[in-house]
C-alpha cells in the first residue's frame, strides 16, 4: 500500500501531467485558431488559460505542503524543487498559446498569415502540441528513453523557426512588413513553447540520473 | 563543515540574488551601449559574461536545497527560499535576453542593427530595462515590498515604449524594409521580456515577505 508521502508526491506529479495536458490542448486549439481563423476558438483559448494558472497555484500549494511537513531528502526532494521549476515552465507555455490566440484574434477577421507559411506554423503547431504531450509524458512515467526524444523534436522546431525567418528575409517576400512582424513574434511564440517543454523534460532527467544534461541551447 | 545556520543562508541567498539581478542589469546596459554602437567586441564581452550569471543561478540553487535539506524550513523561511529558486530562474532568464541582443549586434557588425531614427527608443528601453532590474537587486537585497511596487509602474513605461515601436513598424512610410523590421520586432520583445522577468523577481520578494501575491496587496 502507497503511504501518504508517496501519495503526494504523485499528486503533485499528475498536477503538472495535467498542466501539460492543458497546455498542449492550448495551443492545438490557438494553432487552429490562426489557421482557420477562427475568433470563437482564439477566444476559447484566452479564456480557458486562468485554469491552468489555478493549476499551477494548486501545483506550488502541494510542493510547499510537502516540503513543511514532510521535509523530504535526496531525489524526493529534487522532484518537489523540479516539480517548482517545472510548474513555472508551464505556465509560461499556456501563455505562449494564450499569445498565439491573441495574435489570431488581433487580426481577426483578417487572417495572420499569408497561404504560404501557413502549413510551417500548423507544423509547428504539431510539434509544439506533441512535445508538451511528451514532456507530460516523462512527468508522469520518468522514461529518460521518451526524455530524449523531446530534444530531437526540439531540434525540429529549431528548424522550422530558422527557416521561417529565411523565408521572411528572402527579397521575394510579398507581404510587407506587417505581417513579417506578425511572423516574427508568431514563430518565436512556438519556439520558446518547444525550449520550455524541453526544459520540463531535462528537470526529470536531473531527478532520475542526478544529473542535468547539456546547457539547453538559447 | 556543518551547514551554516538558517537565517545565515537566507541572508546569503539574498545577497546572491541581488548579485546576480545587478550582473543582468550590467549585461544589459552594455547590450544596450553595443547595440546602439554597433560595437561588436562589447556584444562578444556580454556574450561570455552570461556564463558567471548561469553560474550565480548554480549557486543559488545549491544554497537553497542545502537549507531545505539541513534546515527543512517553514512558513515565512520556506517562502524565502522557493522564492529564491523561482526568481533565480527569472534572472537567468533575463542573462539570456541580454545576451539574446548583444548576438543580434555581433550577427549584423559590421551594419548597424538599428536604423537611427530608432535609437533613441531602444536607449529608453534599455535605460527603463537597466533600472527595473537594479530596482529588483535592491528589492532582494533589502525585501523592501514598498519598493517592490514601484516596478509595476515603470514596468507600464516599457509597455508604452513596446507598443509605440510596432507603430513605427507598422507604418506604411516604414522605409527600411522587413530585415530590418524582423530585427526590431525582436530586439523590442527581448527588452519588454527583460523587464517583466525583473517585475517577477520584485514580487517573489513580495510574496516571500508577505506570502501574498501582490495584486491582493493594498499597495
Amino acid at each position: 500500500m502507497r503511504d501518504a508521502y508517496q501519495e503526494q508526491l504523485d499528486d503533485l506529479a499528475d498536477a503538472l501531467a495535467t498542466m501539460c495536458a492543458r497546455v498542449a490542448e492550448a495551443m492545438e486549439k490557438a494553432t487552429r485558431s490562426l489557421l482557420e481563423v477562427d475568433l470563437q476558438l482564439a477566444e476559447e483559448v484566452i479564456s480557458e488559460d486562468v485554469r491552468v494558472d489555478e493549476i499551477r497555484a494548486a501545483a506550488e500549494e502541494r510542493a510547499f505542503a510537502l516540503l513543511a511537513l514532510q521535509a523530504p531528502v535526496a531525489t524526493d526532494l529534487r522532484i518537489v524543487v523540479s516539480a517548482i521549476h517545472g510548474a513555472g515552465d508551464i505556465e509560461r507555455m499556456g501563455d505562449l498559446a494564450l499569445h498565439v490566440a491573441q495574435a489570431a484574434r488581433r487580426r481577426h477577421p483578417q487572417p495572420v498569415l499569408p497561404d504560404e507559411v501557413a502549413p510551417y506554423f500548423a507544423e509547428m503547431g504539431r510539434v509544439g502540441v506533441e512535445l508538451a504531450q511528451k514532456a507530460g509524458d516523462v512527468i508522469r512515467t520518468r522514461d529518460l528513453e521518451r526524455a530524449a526524444e523531446l530534444e530531437s523534436d526540439d531540434d525540429a522546431m529549431d528548424d522550422l523557426h530558422r527557416h521561417m525567418f529565411t523565408v521572411l528575409m528572402d527579397r521575394n517576400w510579398s507581404h510587407g512588413v506587417g505581417p513579417a512582424v506578425d511572423i516574427t513574434l508568431l514563430a518565436r511564440f512556438y519556439e520558446r513553447y518547444a525550449d520550455h517543454a524541453v526544459a520540463v523534460a531535462r528537470r526529470i532527467v536531473y531527478v532520475v540520473t542526478g544529473r542535468m544534461p547539456g546547457p539547453l541551447a538559447v | 563543515m556543518p551547514p551554516a545556520p538558517l537565517p545565515q543562508q537566507l541572508h546569503e541567498l539574498s545577497e546572491l540574488l541581488g548579485e546576480m539581478c545587478t550582473a543582468a542589469a550590467s549585461a544589459l546596459n552594455r547590450a544596450t551601449t553595443a547595440l546602439l554602437g554597433s560595437r561588436e567586441r562589447l556584444a562578444a564581452q556580454v556574450v561570455a559574461g552570461d556564463a558567471a550569471i548561469d553560474a550565480l543561478r548554480a549557486r543559488i540553487e545549491d544554497l537553497a536545497g542545502d537549507a531545505l535539506l539541513f534546515h527543512a524550513p517553514v512558513a515565512g523561511d520556506l517562502r524565502a527560499v522557493v522564492s529564491a529558486i523561482r526568481a533565480a530562474d527569472d534572472i537567468e532568464r533575463m542573462g539570456d535576453l541580454a545576451l539574446h541582443i548583444a548576438d543580434v549586434v555581433r550577427m549584423r557588425h559590421p551594419q548597424p542593427a538599428l536604423p537611427a531614427e530608432v535609437r533613441p527608443a531602444f536607449a529608453e528601453m534599455g535605460r527603463l530595462a537597466t533600472a527595473l532590474a537594479l530596482k529588483a537587486a535592491d528589492v532582494a537585497r533589502s525585501r523592501n515590498v514598498l519598493m517592490a511596487a514601484e516596478l509595476d509602474t515603470d514596468d507600464d513605461e516599457m509597455d508604452v515604449l513596446h507598443q509605440r515601436m510596432f507603430e513605427v513598424l507598422m507604418d506604411p512610410a516604414w522605409p527600411h524594409g522587413v530585415p530590418a523590421a524582423v530585427d526590431i520586432t525582436l530586439l523590442a520583445r527581448y527588452y519588454e521580456r527583460f523587464a517583466d522577468h525583473a517585475v517577477v523577481v520584485a514580487r517573489e520578494t513580495v510574496y516571500a515577505v508577505t506570502g501574498k501575491e501582490p495584486d491582493a496587496l493594498p499597495i
